[in-house]
């Protein structure tokens, strides 16, 4: 797929492309700041931006300001963030709208390079990628009202991968359980959780990413 | 609508003052005959103590009038010398308040003796209009000027006892306190600051070359050719080279290890030899300074010179530190383009550590350079 890199430190920017030229991704431009990354992708209408949040000149949310302007004016490119922490607030502007073809992970999650390309793909394919700790900090707050402290181990689990963007499938073999098993465990946890159940899988990750969020 | 209960303070603040200048003005005579006899009575050696001992008890007087009247608090612990030389200008400016409250009275006899005249009828008597314009308005006038030369008077009061006496103890620990809290304040804001830069020098350098790292090593467990599969690994082992390295310098600058151990010489010789610019270093301390001044001075210069290689395209930089008395001081000198300013983010940091040290801490950067950074810091 044709990329573009959004990324201010030129070790880890070159490191990227060269990765992503390895698993034979066309990285149709690299930059170092959000005007860059604008311009670049109004020009060359990549199928996926990644992009750093903290650039120059501010070194504050020039990456996420980028991509949420990316999002509103081309809602047909994925965005992946890259953040150095978890900011609930970041990953709550990303959510809203329409809430496909959207990822947002830590940046040592590039680290993990097949978890890394996994999101990658997931994000191009019309998906959605939270990182698993993006996750989990959404689900820590149990409180008597939470309707999440109603769920069951499992299905916390199955809220877990699901909100990370996987499919049934996908799901079902991470935690080495029969399709219909996830099936059934998603439907209760929707119940618990007073959402309709929809087909589109990313549409009810984001459903209930905005529904922890909120 | 002013705050009733704040006018009548005002008010009573007011009369409170215009009555301790009144005693000023009764006592003054006195001052005025026993300056004039006690400083002939100087001339014979034998009467000086008992003369001194008179004039610190008349100062004594003047000095709890004003504390007490004009609510300013003077030590106490002034020799009977100082209190002559007071007493000199003391009794000239209360002789001064006299002659403001005869003018003061001489306004109320005539006023007094106006009105009472209109009240029957035999005002202004052969008097045209602009005459009675113009005694009513030299009255509204001289009332005016004797009411600002009242608070005039006050004030000189508050300042020549200031002079002489100096602030007493309590007004000395009430400034102290003050002092204290805004530096306590600072030390905290520039302790923020530090951590700051920590958090961002361990991302933007370590945190990146760890993912690196990882990228590396991630590349090369994927890749199906044993080649380039040990071209990765030898980058990333290069790699956690240059993580190490950026670690250490990180560890560094969070602390300099080097001034527990050896001091600040050394860890200044190291800061020398760090610096992307020459630095020239002159050191002059024949004793080491307590721990706590040799951190401030250290940093002083580490951050000064971050700052001119940062900002000021400098060729050369001298660092002088050496001893002052009971004093450090460190002087950071360079030939940039000048245009530092103390407000700026890493020069404020500086001046609020020095702050809380108790030293002084000056930057002259005129545009065009040089720029001088200058920290004197106590060492008691």
């Amino acid at each position: 797929m044709r990329v573009i890199l959004a990324e201010d430190s030129t070790l880890l920017r070159e490191g990227l492309v060269r990765l992503l030229v390895e698993e034979g991704h066309d990285v149709v431009a690299s930059v170092g700041d959000g005007e860059a990354l604008l311009s670049t992708t109004a020009a060359y209408q990549p199928d996926v931006i990644v992009t750093d949040v903290r650039m120059p000149p501010t070194h504050t949310d020039e990456g996420l300001r980028a991509a949420l302007e990316i999002r509103k004016r081309w809602p047909e490119i994925g965005v992946l963030v890259l953040s150095q922490y978890v900011e609930k607030r970041y990953a709550a502007d990303l959510i809203t709208g329409d809430g496909e073809r959207v990822g947002y992970l830590l940046k040592d999650r590039v680290a993990q390079v097949g978890e890394f390309l996994d999101a990658l793909d997931r994000v191009a394919a019309g998906g959605a990628a939270f990182d698993p700790e993006v996750v989990r900090r959404l689900l820590a707050r149990t409180t008597h009202t939470d309707p999440l402290a109603k769920l069951t181990a499992r299905e916390r689990e199955v809220l877990e991968k699901m909100a990370q963007g996987h499919t049934n499938a996908g799901i079902a073999e991470s935690l080495y359980v029969s399709q219909s098993a996830v099936e059934k465990h998603v439907n209760a946890l929707f119940d618990k959780l007073g959402l309709a159940n929809t087909a589109g899988y990313s549409r009810r990750v984001l459903a209930i990413l905005r529904y922890l969020g909120s | 609508m002013p705050d009733p209960a704040a006018t009548r303070r005002y008010l009573r603040k007011m009369l409170r003052g215009t009555l301790g200048v009144a005693i000023g003005a009764a006592t003054a005579f006195a001052e005025f005959f026993y300056v004039l006899f006690g400083g002939i009575a100087l001339a014979i050696p034998a009467l000086r103590p008992p003369v001194f001992a008179g004039a610190r008890a008349l100062s004594e007087v003047e000095r709890r009038r004003i504390e007490k009247y004009l609510g300013a608090e003077n030590a106490t612990d002034y020799t009977g010398r100082r209190a002559m030389t007071y007493l000199v200008p003391r009794c000239v400016i209360g002789l001064f308040s006299t002659g403001i409250f005869l003018l003061l009275g001489y306004g109320v006899v005539i006023g007094t003796y106006v009105a009472y005249q209109k009240a029957f009828g035999e005002w202004p008597g052969e008097g045209s209009l602009s005459d009675q314009i113009a005694t009513v308005g030299l009255g509204v006038l001289l009332l005016f000027l004797s009411a600002q030369g009242l608070i005039g008077i006050a004030t000189l009061e508050r300042k020549l006892a200031r002079r002489f006496f100096g602030p007493s103890k309590k007004e000395q620990l009430r400034r102290r306190v003050s002092e204290l809290a805004t530096s306590r304040a600072e030390v905290v804001e520039a302790v923020n600051g530090e951590r700051r830069r920590i958090e961002r020098d361990l991302h933007d350098g370590v945190q990146q070359r760890l993912v690196a790292l990882g990228m590396l090593l991630g590349r090369a467990r994927r890749t199906g050719d044993p080649d380039h599969a040990s071209e990765l690994l030898r980058q990333a082992h290069e790699e956690s080279q240059r993580a190490l390295e950026d670690l250490r310098e990180v560890s560094w600058r969070v602390y300099p290890i080097a001034l527990d151990s050896d001091g600040l010489h050394p860890a200044l010789e190291a800061l020398a030899e760090r610096s992307g610019v020459p630095v020239n270093l002159r050191v002059d301390l024949p004793e080491r300074p307590p721990a706590a001044i040799e951190t401030v001075v250290y940093f002083v210069a580490s951050e000064a010179v971050t700052n001119t290689i940062k900002h000021a395209a400098a060729t050369r930089i001298d660092i002088e530190a050496e001893r002052d008395g009971d004093r450090v001081r460190v002087r950071i000198t360079d030939d940039g383009t000048g245009g530092a300013r103390e407000s700026g983010g890493g020069l404020s940091g500086l001046a609020r550590r020095v702050a809380a040290a108790d030293g002084e801490f000056t930057v002259d950067s005129p545009l065009g350079g040089p720029t001088v950074v200058t920290a004197v810091l106590p060492c008691e």
